[in-house]
């Protein structure tokens, strides 16, 4: 069966009225949780995911992840209107997005980063249609060195990429992969650092690491006299851009897009990254990089299409490789394995109506949410209106009920508690959480993978470059290595540290 | 010397890896061509200690102790412990009485509101949420002693 055709296939599973329901209100949801700051989309997809074990797993899945790539529509409306990223990815929408509020085109920016996001969520799911299945086939061919390779190259990358030094990235990922050791070792079945703690036998969870670290984390080190922001309020007339802003667009959203995909597919946090990265080139590459900070139109466009590109190319690896690039692809994982849907290369000739469905849905989702996002501006403004020291409490018992409903483990709440405080001093410390928590994530395949391939290879390390498609992953993530500890040993300041200083600001 | 950030993380990194590896003796490293349970831990903690001196030694880069801002501190203690409280509190009492207390205490506590308004605010926020998680979403929630 080709694409086109298992699209079709795809569209009349995701065109009846049950799929439509459940994308609706994954999108509704993720628009919510993207304007309210404080909840990540992790957050709401594990308050969600106990529903979804009812359900089928296309019906599952489909309303999670509408959940994942709305936030990343609703966390603009939030950094546009106040100056506070409804969503980590929003920080870079906050400095220009905010700045062409002030100037009275809040609309305009609105428009351009919802048009912005659909074009990069369409344009993913496009590719995605296409490259998923020829990548499953591939995968097909990989084995524990060359799974080991690419997570290797994903943590090498994240670190290359992060606004913070190489070294602190590096530790954090280290802390991550050892946190994701806690538990049975699944080779040997020897119980490790459990403390005869049952719930701890089975391993430490990521969603209340996640939300520990990005909620209650940010809550705690954000008192609630500091939270002043005006929210500006635009008139629904203003919201069509100007024919110079539409121009001043154009490129900024297409380099996004393709930018933005491609991260996607690298394990790390893409959707983060991506937003960075794309504001940073708009910003090299402009004839008026003076306007950067000021309201310039391509500092909305590019990091908004970027990041929903990247939260679509993140579907790539987690639905043709098995892997997940982040804490939410891991949940969303978790969410399909409980359907007894492993996700990976056989995925999509096992399961066409969940692969096919679950892909078709994301095309209507993403009219969804260009609908939603919209004309329902002023009721979003409403609830950025809520004073944020009534707000804080409401996300804090989300966060509790979302991280108990999912084992109904009290120990999972204070492993989130502990990671919230962990989270308030790595802020303090200027270390990024997100790190920490890919390790995590990675950490069984990761482990499980080098094990392996030490005994395929009778402990010869070099299975790991003699093998073509690790070998070149491993040069990759040598390469990007190189160029991070050369960038280090010179104090040089490149992009990054450009970058990290801008987010400070 | 100036005591700075990075000289605290990087000694507090040390100080943890020390720590665990002294707590996995008992994990085998086993062999590099048959890898036991303790081989991926061990490089990790092998990998931390040398991470965290590196950070301490490149230490003149980061802020200096003094200048981090802990004006947050009281707020972050309060919700915390508050929130442990709730955590604790949460199988016994149930979802509809911890978190009306929870998000009561928060608001009289930490924000110094209006009683009346606080405990409005805190049994109409939650039974919305009941309704919304436990009704509409079928979502199950903890019922505690008191059976609701």
């Amino acid at each position: 069966m080709d694409a086109i055709q298992s699209l079709g296939l795809g569209f009349s599973v995701a065109l009846q009225p049950a799929v439509l329901w459940y994308a609706f209100l994954g999108c509704l949801v993720g628009t919510l949780v993207g304007v309210l700051p404080g909840i990540g989309p992790l957050a709401g997809i594990s308050i969600l995911l106990p529903i979804t074990f009812g359900l089928n797993a296309t019906n599952a899945i489909v309303m999670l992840a509408g959940i994942y790539y709305g936030s990343q529509y609703g966390g603009s409306t939030t950094s546009i209107l106040l100056r506070i990223p409804g969503e980590a990815s929003s920080v870079m929408t906050c400095i220009d997005g905010n700045a062409m509020a002030r100037k009275g085109r809040a609309g305009a920016a609105l428009c351009i980063a919802a048009v912005g996001s659909w074009i990069a969520g369409t344009f993913g799911v496009i590719v995605l249609t296409f490259i998923a299945p020829p990548l499953a086939t591939i995968a097909l061919k990989f084995g524990p060195p060359e799974y080991t390779a690419l997570l290797v190259l994903g943590l090498i990358f994240l670190a290359y990429m992060s606004t913070t030094s190489l070294t602190r990235t590096l530790i954090m990922a280290a802390f991550g992969l050892m946190l994701g050791c806690i538990g049975i070792d699944p080779l040997s079945g020897h119980f490790r650092y459990s403390f005869d703690i049952a719930e701890l036998g089975d391993g430490i969870g990521i969603v209340p690491v996640a939300v520990g670290l990005f909620g209650l984390g940010e809550i705690l080190a954000t008192p609630s006299h500091q939270v002043t922001g005006e929210v500006i309020r635009p008139k629904l007339r203003e919201l069509w851009p100007n024919a110079q802003e539409w121009r001043d667009s154009g490129w900024p959203i297409t380099r996004g897009t393709v930018m933005g995909f491609l991260i996607g597919i690298i394990p790390g946090s893409a959707h983060i990254i991506s937003s960075f990265l794309s504001y940073a080139v708009e910003k090299k590459i402009s004839k008026h990089p003076e306007e950067f900070g000021k309201g310039a139109v391509a500092g909305v466009a590019g990091p908004e299409s970027a990041n929903n590109a990247a939260s679509t190319g993140a579907f790539v690896p987690m639905l043709a490789l098995g892997i997940p690039t982040g804490p939410v692809t891991a949940v969303l994982m978790a969410a399909l394995m409980v359907h007894g849907v492993p996700p990976g290369p056989s995925l999509v000739n096992d399961h066409p109506d969940v692969f096919w469905g679950f892909v078709a849905s994301m095309y209507v989702g993403n009219v969804m949410l260009l609908a939603l996002n919209l004309p329902l501006v002023g009721i979003f403004v409403h609830l950025l209106r809520i004073p944020y020291a009534y707000l804080y409490p409401l996300i804090i018992m989300f966060c509790i009920i979302g991280v108990y409903e999912v084992s109904h483990s009290i120990v999972d709440v204070w492993i989130m508690l502990i990671m919230g405080v962990v989270g308030y001093l790595l802020k303090k410390f200027s270390f990024d959480p997100a790190p920490l928590v890919l390790g995590l994530v990675i950490a069984p395949i990761f482990e499980m993978s080098l094990r392996q391939s030490l005994i395929m290879s009778n402990g010869d390390w070099l299975i790991f470059v003699s093998r073509p498609i690790a070998g070149t992953l491993m040069v990759a993530a040598a390469i990007m290595l190189a160029m991070s500890a050369l960038s280090m040993a010179s104090k040089r300041r490149d992009w990054r540290a450009q970058m990290a200083e801008e987010v400070k600001e | 010397m100036t005591l700075r950030s990075d000289h605290i993380a990087g000694a507090v990194f040390v100080v943890f890896a020390v720590a665990v590896f002294a707590l996995s003796g008992d994990l085998p490293f086993g062999s590099l061509s048959s890898p036991g349970a303790g081989m991926m831990p061990k490089l990790l903690l092998v990998l931390m200690i040398v991470f965290g001196i590196v950070l301490i030694l490149s230490a003149q880069a980061s802020a200096p102790l003094a200048e981090i801002d802990w004006s947050d501190r009281n707020h972050a203690l309060l919700v915390v412990l508050i929130a442990g409280v709730a955590t604790t509190l949460y199988q016994w009492l149930g979802f509809i009485l911890t978190m009306s207390l929870l998000v009561f205490t928060l608001l009289m506590v930490v924000e110094r509101k209006n009683v009346v308004r606080a405990a409005a605010y805190s049994v109409g926020l939650t039974m919305i949420a009941w309704w919304v998680f436990g009704t509409a979403l079928k979502s199950p929630l903890e019922t505690g002693i008191l059976g609701f």
